[in-house]
């Protein structure tokens, strides 16, 4: 019996670990910060690597939404994360140019999923230069 | 080679290609790939080698003995030690068949644009009444030869124009660069657990018992796993490659199934994401029923039911019964909302654990002269199967702490 308590506690523990590795609690550092940066950078890439493609006439309407709105998704749950997330006051201003720069990610990547050729063609450069500044940020931070 | 010799060796493409490239083999070679580059090249190589190694075994101890590998599990290693492994490989096989109907939902979604969770249902519905309705044969065929659309990755690799000696480079193990070493030997895990998932294993078994192997289909099941998965395991090259090139340079961390193609369009045009995303359709559907079957032959083989595709549900209606369940409880699975791509991870590193449990009967049992006769292991069969059991016995232990270590190869 108590073999199995114990082995019920380390599934209860591994259950909750697994999810959580990586978490750090409730103030994100400054790792967790460029983490997030380097996240944002590859939606904004791939993002303008999307809509180069669909301006290109390299895809189909049907995935270029799907996929912008996959890519919407993800901006947007880090942008909605970075927005109320706790930090240090001396990455403050990191913070909030990460949830501007995630919002503005999300923005672009809303509109790319019924963009016409020349907002595609508009985005992808958008996009790309989101992906910079994602960049820039998250080297800032290492 | 006789036209029915030739039709057999679908067995061994539907193997490779809804087996070997699955939706675990496409998220860890794009994502190893965008990662480190080229470096990881090695490792898809060891992992084919080692597929090759045991599916030829588990193949031959079929055609000789007449059963398949978990029936001879728990008659070898009893009934605790079997009752562990078909514990583990049910669980691995579930998670895998969850994340496998995930991925033919995604994919129908970006050919189609209709609702995700709709989809998933269509797609449940569309896989039971084809392994319901067409005969093992046609089920091969279909997916087997339209899963050949991911060769499409290769044109894309080609078309990319990678530095062909960075290539060559990445198929000689070594120090690495671009991320860390965790991450890198998460990744190591990862990719041999995506080339030797167990489900491959016993469905291959089981389905050379199903087409009556025999003495004469032994050099039939030399050449089906040496070119079925030396098939998978190019297109795992191509994917890497195409990853490497494409995605690595721009700083893209592939976290969707819907990237893979992308890099597939951006090098051949509309065709080229049409063809990625059927072949991915018909690659991940095949090895959802792959994983779903394996499964179902387990129990029956294990609790000694009757059990076979070929058999009529009135007759094995305890096996039928069984893989409609598994399609059930992927279902609900899947209808969670899970990240099928994370659930992928998960299921591919929990199946690197599982595999000692499946493979170390394989090779006992190759070497029993009760059962194999004069068709014992030879010496090269031997001493590769022995090196492999110890890159397993590592790669299991090292599994789940650097799942945790990483964050799931995150850093």
């Amino acid at each position: 019996m108590r073999k199995r308590n114990w082995c019920i506690q380390a599934a209860a523990i591994l259950a909750v670990a697994l999810p959580c590795a990586g978490c750090g609690g409730g103030e994100l550092s400054a790792s967790a910060l460029s983490k997030q940066a380097d996240s944002l950078r590859s939606l904004a890439a791939e993002g303008a690597l999307l809509a180069e493609d669909a301006s290109a006439g390299k895809t189909t309407r049907t995935f270029s939404r799907v996929h912008s709105s996959d890519l919407d998704k993800a901006a947007s749950k880090a942008a909605a994360s970075l927005e109320t997330a706790k930090t240090k006051p001396a990455l403050e201003s990191e913070r909030r140019r990460l949830a501007s720069l995630a919002q503005r990610i999300s923005d672009d990547l809303d509109r790319l999923g019924n963009a016409s050729k020349g907002e595609q063609r508009s985005l992808a450069n958008e996009l790309q230069r989101a992906a910079e500044q994602s960049n820039q940020i998250a080297e800032g931070l290492k | 080679m006789s036209l029915k010799n030739f039709l057999a060796i679908a067995l061994g493409i539907l193997s490779a290609i809804g087996g070997f490239v699955d939706i675990g083999d496409l998220v860890f070679n794009t994502q190893a790939g965008a990662t480190f580059g080229f470096q990881l090249l090695w490792v898809v190589v060891i992992g084919v080698v080692g597929i090759i190694v045991y599916s030829e075994m588990c193949g031959r101890v079929a055609a000789i003995s007449k059963r398949p590998v978990f029936d001879l599990v728990r008659e070898r290693t009893g009934f605790g030690a079997g009752l562990a492994t078909l514990i583990a490989s049910e669980v691995v096989n579930l998670l895998t068949c969850a994340a496998e109907i995930g991925g033919v939902a995604i994919t129908l979604q970006l050919l189609s644009g209709l609702p995700y969770r709709l989809l998933i249902l269509l797609g449940v519905v569309a896989l039971v009444v084809v392994s319901w309705t067409l005969p093992f044969e046609w089920i091969e065929r279909v997916f087997g030869y339209l899963g050949l659309c991911l060769l499409v990755f290769a044109v894309a690799a080609i078309k990319l124009h990678p530095n062909w000696g960075k290539v060559a480079h990445g198929f000689v193990p070594g120090s690495h660069s671009g991320g860390s070493t965790m991450v890198y030997f998460y990744f190591v895990v990862g990719l041999l657990g995506a080339a030797m998932t167990p489900y491959e294993v016993y469905f291959y078994s089981s389905g050379a018992v199903e087409d009556g192997w025999g003495l004469k289909e032994l050099g039939l099941n030399k050449v089906t796993s040496i070119i079925g998965y030396a098939l998978g395991g190019f297109l795992s090259f191509a994917l890497m490659i195409v990853a490497a090139v494409l995605f690595l340079p721009r700083g893209i961390d592939p976290q969707f199934l819907g990237t893979p193609p992308l890099a597939s369009a951006d090098a051949v045009g509309q065709l080229g994401l049409l063809l990625a995303l059927v072949g991915i359709l018909f690659a991940v559907g095949g090895a959802a029923i792959e994983t779903c079957f394996a499964g179902a032959y387990n129990l029956a083989q294990f609790f000694g039911w009757r059990w076979g595709k070929r058999e009529r549900p009135a007759r094995a209606s305890r096996f039928a019964l069984s893989w409609l369940v598994i399609f059930a409880l992927a279902l609900l699975v899947v209808m969670t909302g899970y990240d099928p791509v994370k659930l992928t991870e998960y299921s591919v590193i929990f199946s690197v654990v599982a595999l000692p449990l499946t493979y170390l009967p394989i090779l006992l049992i190759a070497n029993d002269r009760t059962y194999m006769g004069s068709h014992t292991n030879g010496r090269l069969a031997n001493v590769l199967g022995v090196v492999y059991f110890v890159i397993i016995l590592l790669v299991a232990v090292a599994a789940i702490p650097l799942l945790v270590l990483t964050n799931g190869g995150q850093g």
